[in-house]
């Protein structure tokens, strides 16, 4: 089949604009501004590492950062050892049990975000349900305050929000797990435990991955948990950022603080690319 | 089945058990809000109400959130689908260039935090002077959605056999009624299922959307203000009624996914 040049053209057109205009350009303007300055409320373009230097200069930025870092691995860590048992359960089920689960877990990922953290709030605020469950069943004394404005609420709130990120990949990489080698392998006399050991477990890595990443990188650029649960004391990095697009009108400096969140997630996506590949050979 | 294995099952039901009450807790408690009076934080289970459903519709800020959620939507997903479809074909041809790269650029948003797409789509539209209105989110919105509705059809379009269109092309039919006869009614599905599937995330989006828009907000953001500085109960009847709808979508979604097979 021949294809008249103009065709050609105007498909690659049509399927480049968008995303040259709305991603590449916006991502290019971006990296520029953590370059530029601000003075005097105005924006100054200029080359300077400033905004930069700026993040190692002031011991905040640094010290929030790392935070952060640590908040994340945690809720990253939670929506591991709760998501891939839930969607290993899931999976071991037959017939219509098993996708009933699955959509059951899944629906929360549709669920308003914004009311989700709304209701967290009031979950886990001092007449709450969380502390009224504990109260209850004798592991409190009296309600505490411990739960709310805290970076223990935005870790808490974090985990449920997106806890449901994590066992959707985990569980459409053990679907994909040939029946026949689980057989195989019990028929070569392995225990469960070793086939889970041996054979599932290494072939359900790759989603482990990726579910992983989704809640680590996720957990890291949020701003609206930190503002809404977690008080004064549960900032993270990405309501820092945020700041300086709102109030603090430090475009230049945010974009700079932006972009080092960009290089550690960039840097994560590789390194679990990398330990992705080399589990598969 | 074994012991141990029976042992295991329970405990990882129970666990399931757990997580799920854990992950629906949120949407229950706001649905008890919205029919139960709630007075000095604790619920009255004897004032049961379908009042504040009723009030919804006096509450102009919140009905024109949701016409402006429903507008970007709407628009947001159409153009998603269409884009989604041109890319999709673009990439499946291995005669095109710069498939990779132009796949690198439609995942980007979807892979990086939501909070990079928001602040670098504000900047550049900055620089290029266009002010923030409806139309830099629905931008935003279609930026993340793209990945998603690619995604979903791409795959169905790969599963699609290539001698279906040779054959189309060797009956005579051109490029466009090929697409037309033969390509796409056997991706309507995909569509159908990718487009219920943005839409649900288009109107939940929140994080890019904080960056774009300016007076009309979309209704997560009128949410996200109300609850700064308090909450009035019909709020909680709204929500649960988008949970309700959300709830129903995704059940759509799955069916359509399941009955017609791949997804």
């Amino acid at each position: 089949m021949i294809r008249p040049r103009v065709h050609i053209l105007a498909h690659s057109a049509a399927a480049f604009a968008f995303p040259l205009l709305f991603v590449l350009a916006p991502l290019v303007a971006f990296l520029t501004y953590s370059f530029w300055r601000v003075e005097n409320n105005q924006l100054i373009a200029d080359f300077t590492l400033a905004n930069y230097l700026e993040f190692f200069r002031n011991e905040i930025y640094p010290r929030v950062f790392v935070g952060t870092l640590k908040l994340a691995t945690q809720v990253m860590a939670i929506g591991l050892l709760l998501g891939y048992p839930v969607a290993y359960f899931i999976w071991r089920r037959r017939g219509r049990w098993r996708y009933s689960l699955l959509l059951v877990s899944v629906v929360p990922l549709f669920m308003s975000y914004i009311i989700k953290l709304y209701a967290m709030r009031s979950i886990l605020g001092l007449n709450g349900f969380l502390n009224k469950a504990l109260v209850a069943l004798g592991l409190l004394d009296a309600p505490s305050l411990a739960f709310l404005y805290n970076q223990r609420a935005v870790l808490i709130t974090m985990a449920v929000v997106y806890l449901p990120f994590a066992i959707l990949p985990v569980f459409l990489s053990l679907e994909r797990i040939p029946l026949g080698l689980i057989q195989a392998s019990a028929d070569l006399g392995a225990r469960p435990g070793q086939s889970f050991r041996h054979v599932v477990l290494p072939l359900s890595l790759p989603g482990t991955i990726v579910g992983s990443l989704f809640v680590f990188i996720l957990a890291m650029g949020d701003f609206f948990t930190p503002q809404m649960v977690g008080g004064t004391v549960g900032f993270t990095y990405g309501r820092v950022i945020q700041s300086q697009f709102g109030m603090g009108f430090n475009w230049p400096l945010g974009s700079a603080l932006a972009v080092i969140l960009l290089i550690v997630v960039l840097a994560v996506i590789g390194v679990a690319g990398a330990v992705g590949r080399r589990s598969r050979v | 089945m074994s012991r141990a294995e029976r042992m295991t099952d329970w405990v990882l039901g129970g666990m399931t058990a757990l997580v799920l009450f854990a992950l629906y807790a949120p949407a229950l408690v706001v649905a008890l809000f919205s029919v139960f009076e709630v007075k000095q934080q604790k619920v009255d289970f004897s004032s049961f109400t379908l009042a504040w459903y009723g009030r919804l519709i006096h509450n102009a800020d919140i009905l024109a959130a949701l016409r402006n959620s429903l507008t970007v939507a709407v628009a947001a997903v159409a153009l998603s689908l269409v884009l989604g479809l041109v890319i999709a074909f673009y990439a499946n041809d291995p005669r095109n260039r710069g498939r990779r790269f132009l796949e690198l650029l439609v995942y980007l948003p979807f892979l990086l935090p939501p909070i990079i797409t928001g602040l670098s789509l504000v900047i550049f539209f900055r620089e290029v002077g266009i002010d923030r209105s409806l139309v830099t989110v629905t931008i935003g919105h279609v930026a993340f959605l793209l990945a998603l509705t690619y995604r979903l059809l791409m795959t169905r379009l790969r599963v699609l056999s290539p001698s279906m269109v040779e054959a189309s092309y060797d009956l005579g039919a051109n490029g466009w009624q090929t697409f037309r006869h033969v390509l796409f009614p056997h991706m309507r599905s995909a569509v159908v299922a990718a487009g219920l599937l943005a839409c649900t995330l288009s109107l939940d989006e929140t994080l890019i959307t904080f960056f774009l828009f300016s007076n009309d907000m979309t209704l997560p953001i009128r949410l996200w203000a109300m609850m700064r500085v308090g909450f009035t109960p019909e709020i909680n009847a709204l929500v649960t009624l988008i949970l309700g709808v959300t709830f129903l979508l995704a059940l759509l979604v799955s069916r359509r996914i399941e009955l017609r097979g791949g997804g």
